[in-house]
């Protein structure tokens, strides 16, 4: 059974679209991660336009955020002044990103621009991934426990505009997180992501922020970051499809429900070393499509799209 | 449908008596819907055609049946390798093209019909020269006349590749030796508008009767509405968009919680 999607103007079957989001809920719920760096390419890969594939991903990735920084909310686990730091850098960052989109579009260099930009960011997150999670099993056989560094210092703790974060209980500058969220704030515009993979570990590290409040801070600025991406978007490339963001957003839902629970009764480095491998799959596969001479090396596109 | 059949048979019949040429049409539907399901359509056109009763089938002459699709413009963009990556390079702008076109005869015709009666689009790509005045182009970069050639050509094999633009000496059925039938094939990708429908009877290389008519293509249903208002309003669009994708993940998070202490 196909639905014709209003916006992308194109039929699809429901089924292939329900189970496309089922999967990318639960890798997501099973390993914490937003999604939206699988959901983007795999909707581009079953023939959504590139423009739609951003747009509505930035609107799905609202909901699953909502869903997921609830939990930490109600545990106090979020840090909203840190939030709003991060969100005053993100705001700009995403009005330049979506920017940056619609030049690239009217250009025609958008598809070969997300392509070289998810291959990057496909290929170290799932090198990254996979080289983390190697050692965490080689580890495991050879029965050695990992010692972890409690505090980090670096130069965020040097930089003027100094502020007292109380709940993630810190005395940096504001500089740092401003810059972080500038930078997420332009790849979720263009791409359509939430950023959680690269903004995690810079909080961590960069910002020396404690773990517990991590996840749920950086929730709590993506559900903001890719809701502003979604009113761009919808604005400035007309590109949204409610119809499509409403079947990826019930779907990934319940798949997310899922794959937290599953990712309670598994091993997590096995799971890592597994999502690490489609994740590079997926990476050389769009690698594949800008390095191998296509069978038509023209192509056009209906100028009423960008208006 | 009966009553248009019968009409066809009293037009043949008059034809007959006076022993002129005649032409007449009819189609089953002057409107497309597009609604969710909608997957394409085959739109059949019939009539009938009188010539000369003397004559053997082959000296009767041709049908010829040309659908015209609203017209929009399009960016052609070629791709080239650059260090490796194949990446649009030169680009070309076609202003009003037709957006579907298909174009049918009951026999092979001579370029030379076409080019007289500056009838078909996909024909003028056979010739030496291509007769431009059909489309506005802004050529850009691209100067030589080859690559203008190579880019219009581009243009046709890629909307023929999206069953849009077709053209056969195939389709069109003849049965009774002066009743035609034919079904147009109309891919779920068409946009909207007026359709002009186009049919000629050919004698000699030169047309005898021509008859116009045409259909829409509509969008029906929830989809129209979305369509309409996310072109529309797309601020308040995107805001109902965001609010439901909010609602979702709220009610997700809640519905979840409980089940998970159940």
């Amino acid at each position: 059974m196909s639905i014709y999607l209003p916006i992308a103007e194109i039929s699809i079957n429901i089924f292939l679209l329900i189970s496309l989001g089922g999967v990318v809920g639960f890798l997501s719920g099973m390993f914490g991660l937003g999604g939206g760096f699988l959901m983007t390419p795999l909707l581009i890969f079953i023939g959504i336009p590139t423009n739609v594939a951003v747009a509505t991903s930035a609107n799905q990735i609202v909901a699953s955020s909502v869903s997921g920084a609830i939990g930490h909310w109600r545990q106090g686990l979020v840090d909203i002044k840190m939030g709003g730091v991060l969100l005053s850098g993100g705001i700009l960052g995403s009005i330049v990103g979506v920017k940056f989109f619609d030049y690239l579009s009217n250009i025609g260099q958008i598809d070969a621009v997300i392509s070289v930009l998810y291959f990057a960011l496909l290929f170290s997150i799932g090198a990254l991934m996979l080289i983390e999670s190697s050692q965490v099993i080689r580890d495991r056989i050879r029965k050695k426990t990992v010692k972890k560094k409690l505090h980090y210092h670096n130069w965020a703790h040097r930089l003027p505009f100094k502020t007292k974060f109380y709940t993630s209980k810190l005395y940096i500058s504001v500089i740092p997180p401003i810059i972080i969220g500038f930078v997420i704030g332009i790849l979720s515009g263009t791409m359509g992501i939430g950023g959680s993979f690269i903004l995690i570990p810079a909080m961590i590290y960069f910002l020396g922020m404690p773990t517990s409040k991590v996840i749920g801070t950086s929730l709590f600025q993506i559900i903001f970051i890719t809701a502003i991406v979604t009113l761009l978007h919808a604005t400035t490339t007309f590109a949204l499809d409610a119809v499509l963001a409403v079947i990826l957003i019930i779907s990934s839902v319940v798949g997310a429900q899922v794959g937290v629970i599953t990712a309670n009764k598994l091993r997590g480095e096995d799971l890592r070393a597994l999502l690490a491998i489609i994740v590079l799959v997926v990476a050389v596969q769009i690698a594949a499509e800008l390095f191998i001479q296509p069978d038509d090396v023209f192509n056009f596109s209906h100028m009423a799209n960008y208006k | 449908m009966n009553l248009k059949s019968i009409i066809i048979i009293v037009t043949v019949y008059l034809s007959l008596i006076l022993n002129s040429n005649s032409l007449v049409i009819g189609s089953d539907e002057n409107e497309i819907l597009i609604d969710a399901n909608f997957s394409g359509k085959d739109l059949l056109v019939f009539g009938a055609f009188y010539a000369d009763p003397s004559q053997p089938r082959e000296k009767k002459g041709d049908i010829l049946i040309e659908v015209v699709g609203p017209k929009e413009d399009i960016v052609l963009r070629k791709k080239e390798s650059f260090l490796g990556f194949w990446l649009n390079a030169k680009s070309v702008k076609f202003r009003d093209v037709p957006s579907f076109y298909y174009l049918s005869s009951t026999s092979k015709l001579k370029d030379s019909f076409f080019e007289k009666n500056s009838i078909g689009l996909l024909e003028t790509n056979q010739l030496p020269e291509v007769n431009w005045s059909l489309i506005t182009t802004e050529w850009g970069t691209v100067s030589s006349d080859e690559e203008k050639q190579e880019f219009y050509e581009a243009l046709v094999r890629n909307k023929t590749y999206e069953n849009v633009f077709k053209q056969t000496s195939e389709e069109i059925e003849i049965l009774d030796g002066n009743l035609f039938k034919t079904n147009i094939p109309i891919p779920n990708t068409v946009p909207v508008g007026t359709y002009d429908v186009n049919l000629y009877l050919i004698l000699n290389n030169k047309i005898s009767k021509d008859y116009s008519y045409n259909f829409k293509v509509r969008r029906i249903g929830i989809e129209s509405i979305i369509f309409n208002f996310a072109n529309s309003f797309p601020l308040l669009y995107g805001f109902t968009s965001l609010v439901i994708a909010l609602i979702i993940g709220w009610i997700s998070a809640d519905l979840f919680r409980r089940f998970r202490k159940a």
